[in-house]
């Protein structure tokens, strides 16, 4: 048997895992001195709320997790003589994959004859969210997890994701996002445009004046990049702005049909930490990714 | 001036101790250094702890045994003695950084009974190598930078005097160039704190190799003679910092597996929960500095593996040092590249441009412009090689341009800001990590000249302009010298106003409104050119500022 998982940072519900039979591993956020695991210490993501206390001033952090952790969550499914398929978050995000392949190699040697699969979907939130549906779509038609892996290697790259936050002072922070200037742009209503490269880090690509333009300039992106587009998920990230998802979506609709498949998914609290509140982006299916 | 080419355990142990003088001297200076960006106690008061603690744990060194039978203990005797003193002593994430900096010295020189300037480098690197292993993610720009740099930087072919003369060179080098490195040093403009207090313990070390012995002694540390406040935490107080925890753990027998023990899952457990961690194993003794909100959680997990010999726990809040002005030419601050100048009233005006990057903002404005003795005490407050200038009006660039003039403590740009909207895009546009003042100013100019600002305020005198007639008394709009607007309602004269800057063309509006509005007929309005200018982003701000009932900026 092969159990399939991916991870809280992947925008994916314990509802929709239900339905895709996914196993979900939760990765933690730290209020004050609070260690929040997302849908294990709540049931529902109240991403209002939670953004809201990012709007009065709280900034959250993100820590990577134990060896211990990622062995509880694969252990049991090696020793039940289950196979792992993985898809998960970016690893240029994060060093927390480096710990789960600690767990992993000695995993190895206790479980010599169990696989593990993984696809590193070099994003995160919606981006995520997009290949994971995918992957679902692909094991429900039948695929091997061998063959998904050969899918990923040629069709990760092809899933941008083009995204802006009103607020810079979390990317900041966070420091993972490349070639930002070091201007005050968020008081002035400039917003650098960013992406995750093919080594799934983020970058910054450019600017516009203003919410609208910028909006026009993600639905441009996918005009220009997209590549069967109307034949995958378009998916639309937003953290606590869906009126501002929703003009996106209004925008592609107009572009590409009304038939366009069109979700909209609110990012998860974890990867919220890093963007802010009211940051947008949206995740296509495209030639490739722009390069830088 | 006496040269050494072998340097033996009494001239070892007068350096550590020459160290701990000058440290003692410079202590304030480093204390001082250490504001940003979470307090954590004092770090010249931890490091000299932690130097006192070596010191006084090396067998007794008594200068007038140089020579003799007597003086036998070998240099590996000393510097192992030093080290584990501080071991036990350490204090503080610098102090406990320093502990490993002497441990790695110490392994370096394993069996010496003397050491050349040679031998002594490759203990210096070895001193390296322990420094970077004690801190899991080692951040550069900070001791063990300096520490690294100096190392790389200091050349053994000579004697030691040579040695420690290059070794000091680099290590300022190095210290100066810590700020580039980590950027809360930038904003803050300081130079690092820990490698401050390592060069101070060098150059002591240095004076000591050239003879110059003070027979001062070692300065108390304040934190000897602790002055807690108390009233820096009361009952209302939030945990904002947590608490500083450093403990020394003896692993037990009874508890763990010695010999197959593996101290990294202490440390990553550390790391998981607690911030600013600073862990190192000898032997069966782990010692530990960490911040955590939670220490008691930390306690218990570390009882699994051992117990404790020492312990030490203390709210940040308490430990939160004030600063001084106090500044000592030996740890100058090297200046930010560009330090910003600019004129406002109104209280909200005022914050709205610290926030966006001001480092002084002079009061005054249309009514009241600021002298050019104003520019110049302003100027004269911030440390920053290029100092960029907005006046935000017209009245007031002269004054700008001829404290320009006579400002010899940096370079003085006054940019053509003649309205506070071109004043906020301006400064907001400054992009502070290009080192190429004259592109910093061209983009920024072009910035400003895309901006279009409006005011709304109440006309004194009857006017008759190209769009509108005016009578005292009423609302009017105008941009520049151009009359837009007029009505006995301001709100009216708002909109019309907007209107007529060609709002419907713009991207985004700030507005900051003045102290005679009240905030929800601000409000009402945004909503109102919300709802006809779909595409237009605004953002509203409660300038306070007299005069202008609105600013509206447009880009």
């Amino acid at each position: 048997m092969l159990t399939f998982f991916s991870d809280t940072d992947c925008d994916i519900t314990p509802k929709e895992c239900a339905a895709y039979n996914i196993k979900l591993i939760s990765m933690p956020y730290t209020v004050g001195e609070q260690v929040v695991y997302p849908y294990i210490d709540f049931d529902e993501f109240d991403s209002h709320k939670f953004y809201d206390m990012l709007r009065a001033g709280t900034m959250p952090t993100t820590s990577a997790m134990s060896e211990e952790a990622y062995t509880q969550y694969f252990e049991p499914e090696f020793a039940a003589g289950n196979d792992i398929l993985y898809v998960h978050f970016s690893s240029g995000t994060s060093n927390t994959f480096n710990i789960m392949h600690q767990a992993l190699e000695k995993l190895k040697a206790k479980y010599p004859e169990r696989k593990f699969y993984e696809v590193d979907t070099l994003g995160i939130s919606a981006l995520c969210y997009n290949i994971v549906l995918e992957v679902a779509d692909l094991l429900k038609a039948g695929k091997t997890a061998k063959e998904i892996v050969e899918w990923a290697k040629v069709e990760v790259p092809k899933f941008p994701m083009y995204f802006f936050a009103d607020d810079l002072k979390f990317f900041r922070r966070s420091g993972r996002v490349s070639g930002l200037a070091a201007t005050m742009g968020g008081f002035i209503g400039i917003r650098p445009i960013i992406h995750l490269n093919d080594e799934g880090k983020m970058v910054s690509i450019g600017k516009e004046t203003g919410r609208a333009k910028a909006i026009a300039r993600l639905v441009q992106y996918v005009e220009d990049l997209g590549e069967d587009v109307k034949a995958h998920r378009v998916v639309i990230g937003h953290s606590d702005c869906p009126d501002i998802a929703a003009e996106a979506e209004r925008q592609l609709k107009e572009k590409f049909g009304q038939d366009l498949n069109v979700i909209t998914t609110v990012v998860n609290p974890t990867i919220g930490s890093h963007c802010g509140p009211n940051a947008i982006g949206i995740c296509f299916h495209a030639k490739h990714r722009m390069q830088g | 001036m006496q040269k050494t080419t072998q340097l033996d355990s009494l001239t070892f142990a007068e350096m550590l101790h020459q160290g701990a003088v000058q440290l003692g001297r410079d202590k304030k200076v480093v204390n001082d250094l250490n504001v940003f960006p979470i307090p954590d106690g004092d770090t010249g008061d931890n490091m000299l702890m932690t130097l006192r603690a070596g010191c006084a744990s090396l067998p007794a060194s008594n200068p007038s045994l140089r020579g003799t039978k007597q003086s036998r203990q070998t240099l590996f005797e000393v510097a192992s003695a030093a080290s584990s003193g501080m071991l036990l002593g350490a204090r503080g994430n610098s102090g406990v950084i320093l502990s490993r900096i002497f441990a790695g010295l110490a392994k370096g020189l394993k069996d010496m009974v003397e050491a050349d300037a040679k031998t002594f480098a490759k203990a210096m690197q070895s001193a390296v190598d322990e420094a970077y292993k004690s801190v899991p993610v080692p951040v550069e720009g900070t001791i063990i930078t300096v520490l690294r740099e100096g190392a790389a930087g200091a050349d053994a072919n000579g004697d030691l005097n040579h040695y420690f003369e290059t070794l000091l060179e680099a290590m300022q080098t190095s210290l100066d160039h810590t700020p580039e490195l980590l950027p809360v040093l930038k904003d803050a403009g300081v130079v690092d704190s820990g490698g401050a207090g390592l060069l101070s313990i060098f150059r002591g070390m240095n004076d000591a190799l050239n003879g110059n012995i003070s027979d001062e002694e070692i300065a108390p540390t304040t934190a000897s003679t602790p002055t807690v406040e108390l009233d820096k935490f009361t009952e209302n107080s939030t945990l904002e910092f947590g608490y500083c925890t450093e403990f020394l753990l003896r692993l037990m027998r009874s508890k763990v597996d010695l010999g197959a023990f593996d101290e990294k899952v202490v440390f990553d457990y550390l790391n998981r929960v607690g911030e600013s961690v600073v862990a190192f194993r000898e032997g069966t003794i782990i010692k530990v500095h960490v911040h955590t909100f939670t220490p008691g959680a930390i306690l218990n997990e570390m009882q699994k593996y051992g117990e404790f010999l020492t312990l030490k726990i203390e709210n940040m809040a308490l430990q939160h040092h004030q600063s001084t002005n106090q500044n000592n030419a030996s740890f100058k601050v090297p200046p930010k590249k560009y330090g910003v100048v600019t004129v406002a009233s109104g209280e909200g005006l005022i914050n709205a441009f610290r926030e966006i990057g001001a480092d002084e903002v002079i009061a005054g404005g249309q009514t009241m412009n600021p002298s050019t003795q104003d520019f110049l005490d302003a100027f004269a407050k911030i440390n920053a090689q290029h100092i960029l200038v907005f006046p935000n009006n017209n009245n007031i660039k002269m004054a700008a341009d001829q404290a320009a003039e006579l400002y010899k403590g940096a370079d003085i740009h006054v940019l053509p800001s003649a309205t506070i909207g071109e004043g906020y895009y301006g400064i907001g546009s400054i992009d502070r990590d290009n080192a190429n003042v004259e592109e910093v100013i061209t983009s920024v100019t072009e910035i400003m000249q895309s901006v279009v600002t409006g005011m709304v305020s109440t006309a004194i005198r009857d006017a008759e302009g190209d769009q509108v007639s005016v009578r005292k008394g009423d609302y009017v709009g105008y941009s520049g010298k151009q009359l837009l607007s007029d009505s006995l309602n301001r709100v009216e004269a708002a909109k019309v106003l907007v209107e007529r800057l060609g709002a419907a063309s713009r991207d985004v509006m700030l507005i900051f409104f003045g102290e005679q509005v009240p905030k929800n007929e601000a409000e009402s309005i945004v909503a109102d050119l919300q709802t006809q200018y779909k595409n237009l982003e605004i953002m509203l701000n409660n300038g306070q500022q007299p005069i202008y009932d609105y600013i509206f900026v447009l880009c």
